[in-house]
């Protein structure tokens, strides 16, 4: 009693229908928390070395945070996990919204998916009943129009989880859908819920969730909210690609505090970085290949955060969420409601095909959103078919007489569309550019940018070299909530931690592509607390208030009566992420195969523009990362000692 | 501990009906039985049980109070972070998040909107972080 975690997981075989819960016992909620944590813990355990990724062997974790519901805020998240069939790696998705409180009301940490149904199935759990019901009346029906049947049916209240129409055609940059527009998208987990023919999870639970010290943990979350709260003027949002532009020119600049950034989501939400990131080099443009001269301020102005602002009726809060980056808006004419875009969705369906029609960007969102394809890989993979056609290799033939030519807003809509529908091109494009890049050949794979045949969300690499180093080492590669050097400023873990490194007060930005001991220490750092914080079921954006004003670790002991140190937790992030490296050796993955794609490495260093002259070498960076954790200096294996220090079995 | 029902029960279902965990079950005019492992204990039995057959999660018996006199959460808007922890923490849905700013900003915040299926279980208030919601007795108008 008042623990907060549930204790059991729900294992749902599709191929013979049945369904047994599981007793988990407390020491591996102590080792792994829950989340990720015992996501990794259950698939490495269970699923075979072999296991095809859209094979019966897979298993799909739908796994609710150590911390929902026990009082503490920013702690709604919950974590898909599977073999990605996108990477062959270990593979998990994030998302807010409702669905990880609603997993523990069923009585559950977790629910996993083996097997492969014979005919389209929903899982439905209610008041301790688990039941599998006929999903044919809602194959084929996209994720916001299957959400409105299930609650017609099911009631308002009820949470659910669905694929949408490119989960149901197995489109390897498919996710999965909740709350009308949150979608854990990446590592293409939706294809393997739609290889399974499970349409949907829906959940009716009320089962409370309790804490070791409820007064304690709304002390903490009073405490923490003040912090939200703290007032910083803001101007309007013209203002932060005039401040871009100085962050490129200045030779030196200082750790930022995330209290900033909070504002800045507080008020635009993601997309409030929009022209800053593009000005000061971070957004990738033109496929990698382009700059802030390609995309200048009479472009990015047509992205202006203030525009996306205006559209916006009233904001979205995920569960247990003060903060509210999310949004819902009405554009003039076309839609009544819709989830305001993401700054990554904007910059990939925009800066990166450079397309400055923000029109369009909304339309595709929701397109996207409906059909529950990845937002950033399907700008990564239309900019990638954009520069195919630039350069010859895709003529109009291939692309069924769409003129494919950087800003066409109209080729590149009609191309989504293709893709979500899978005709013609889009079939070709529907599983990621690496997949794309094989097929088409002709040297294509040059300029397919990805890092294990994920494709790298809009924060480049050259201009924050962290980013580069967690794309290419992570064992989910090509993914930028792990950890960078921005993130470390934010996350001020030196402040609770006090052997983690201090960044100067001010410092040259050459510094930041030294390779040095130090580098290895911060990614290391970054990698550990994302991976317990992914246990906990933390929001990135609460974490960037700093580790003194979102007390993490204090919630965690409140929430358990556990009295442990900050360093313990860390161990356990460490435990988690070498659990996840292990299960991709396991698998037989080549941890060097996963490093980033040349060109976003700087192997050919820009000409001009923000990052001119950048490069990172991933090779000499990846030995001292490695060797944190205490795996193979040379292949990035976890060895025996650490794997028995860690207690992976 | 789960409520539990006495010999007092004459079976009228009423309980049952308005359980929201589906915990209780009985045949019609028969003793009706609380399934321990689905009890939330959010204590909507003992109001409504006309035969005050209802012990509470501390054994005490309950007493059956009128629908109309039963607690409904109030939002104090100054003090309200607008997490959504309230409107998830409800047993019964009967709370949403404003589908409309407040301060004619852009902010949300959660409201009574089905104050019919409101059990007064209460649980809103509890969970709130702020204690921005207070359990009061609504004016009858």
């Amino acid at each position: 009693m008042n623990k907060p975690y549930m204790g059991k997981i729900l294992m749902v075989d599709l191929s013979n229908q049945t369904m047994t819960e599981e007793a988990i016992p407390d020491s591996v909620y102590k080792q792994y928390l829950s989340g990720m944590g015992l996501g990794a813990y259950v698939l490495y355990n269970r699923m075979p070395a072999d296991a095809d990724p859209l094979g019966p062997e897979n298993i799909l974790g739908f796994c609710s945070g150590f911390l929902t519901g026990t009082g503490s805020l920013f702690s709604g998240r919950w974590t898909l996990v599977g073999k990605s069939p996108l990477t062959g790696c270990w593979g998990d998705a994030n998302c807010g919204g409702t669905f990880s409180p609603a997993i523990k009301h069923c009585g559950f940490d977790a629910i996993f998916f083996k097997g492969i149904s014979s005919s389209p199935v929903y899982l439905h759990v209610k008041n301790g009943k688990t039941m599998l019901h006929d999903a044919a009346h809602l194959w084929g029906h996209d994720a916001i129009e299957t959400e409105e049947i299930l609650k017609k049916q099911h009631g308002p209240k009820a949470a659910v989880a669905i694929i949408g129409t490119s989960g149901e055609k197995v489109s390897l940059i498919s996710g999965v859908c909740s709350d009308k527009g949150r979608i854990a998208a990446r590592s293409g987990l939706g294809a393997v819920m739609g290889i399974k023919k499970l349409k949907a999870v829906v959940l009716e639970g009320v089962k409370r969730i309790g804490a070791h010290d409820p007064a304690a943990m709304k002390r903490l979350s009073r405490h923490c909210n003040k912090w939200v709260n703290f007032p910083l003027p803001l101007t309007p949002g013209g203002i932060f690609a005039r401040v871009g532009t100085f962050m490129r020119v200045t030779p030196v600049v200082f750790p930022q505090d995330g209290l900033l950034y909070k504002s800045i989501l507080r008020k635009w939400g993601t997309g409030g970085m929009n022209q800053l990131s593009i000005e000061m080099g971070d957004s990738p443009l033109k496929n990698w290949n382009g700059s802030n001269r390609d995309f200048p301020l009479e472009k990015s102005r047509n992205i202006n955060p203030d525009l996306i602002k205006d559209t916006e009726i009233v904001k979205y809060h995920c569960y247990s969420c003060p903060l509210g980056c999310g949004g819902i808006c009405a554009t003039k004419g076309k839609y009544s409601h819709t989830h305001k875009p993401e700054y990554e969705s904007i910059l990939a369906l925009g800066g990166l095909c450079m397309n400055e029609d923000l029109d369009s960007i909304f339309y595709l969102n929701d397109l996207l959103n409906r059909a529950g394809m990845d937002t950033i890989s399907a700008g990564a993979t239309a900019a990638f078919a954009i520069e195919c056609y630039e350069k010859g290799i895709l003529t109009q033939k291939d692309t069924d007489g769409l003129e494919l030519k950087w800003g066409n807003t109209e080729a590149m809509v009609a191309l989504i569309k293709k893709m979500i529908s899978r005709e013609g091109i889009g079939d070709l494009l529907a599983d990621g550019v690496k997949v794309a890049a094989g097929k088409i050949g002709k040297g294509s794979i040059e300029f397919a940018i990805q890092a294990g045949g994920q494709e790298p969300a809009m924060h480049d690499g050259r201009n924050d070299p962290g980013f580069n180093v967690h794309y290419s080492l992570e064992p989910s590669p090509g993914r930028h909530t792990l950890g960078a050097h921005l993130y470390y400023e934010m996350f001020q873990l030196w402040k609770r931690l006090k052997d983690l490194p201090k960044p100067s007060l001010l410092f040259t930005k050459d510094s930041k592509y030294k390779i040095d001991e130090e580098k290895a220490r911060v990614a290391a750092a970054c990698s550990k607390f994302m991976s317990l914080s992914n246990g906990a079921g933390m929001c990135m954006f609460g974490l960037f208030l700093g580790a003194k004003r979102i007390p993490t670790f204090d919630w965690l002991n409140a929430a358990t009566g556990w009295k442990l140190t900050p360093g313990d937790y860390m161990l356990i992030g460490e435990r988690i992420q070498t659990l996840k490296q292990a299960f991709n050796v396991k698998h037989g993955i080549e941890p060097k195969d996963n490093f980033m794609s040349s060109r976003a490495l700087g192997k050919t260093p820009q000409k001009e523009g923000a990052n001119k002259g950048r490069s990172v070498d991933i090779e000499k960076l990846a030995p001292g990362y490695w060797d944190q954790f205490g795996w193979d200096k040379n292949t990035g294996k976890p060895k025996e000692e650490t794997l028995h220090k860690l207690d992976i079995k | 501990m789960p409520y539990a029902i006495t010999e007092k029960c004459n079976g009228c279902g009423a309980c049952a009906r308005i359980c929201p965990s589906g915990a209780i079950s009985g045949e019609k005019k028969k003793l009706h039985v609380i399934n321990g492992s689905l009890c939330i204990e959010c204590g909507a039995c003992g109001r409504v049980c006309p035969q005050s057959a209802l012990l509470d999660a501390g054994g005490s018996g309950c007493l059956m109070i009128k629908r109309s006199e039963w607690l409904k959460p109030e939002l104090i808007m100054v003090a309200c972070m607008a997490c959504s922890i309230c409107v998830d923490a409800c047993p019964v849905g009967c709370l949403a998040m404003s589908e409309l700013p407040r301060n004619n900003g852009v902010d949300a915040f959660p409201y009574l909107k089905d104050a019919k299926a409101c059990i007064g279980c209460g649980f809103c208030s509890r969970e709130c972080p702020a204690d921005a919601l207070t359990m009061t007795k609504k004016d009858q108008e």
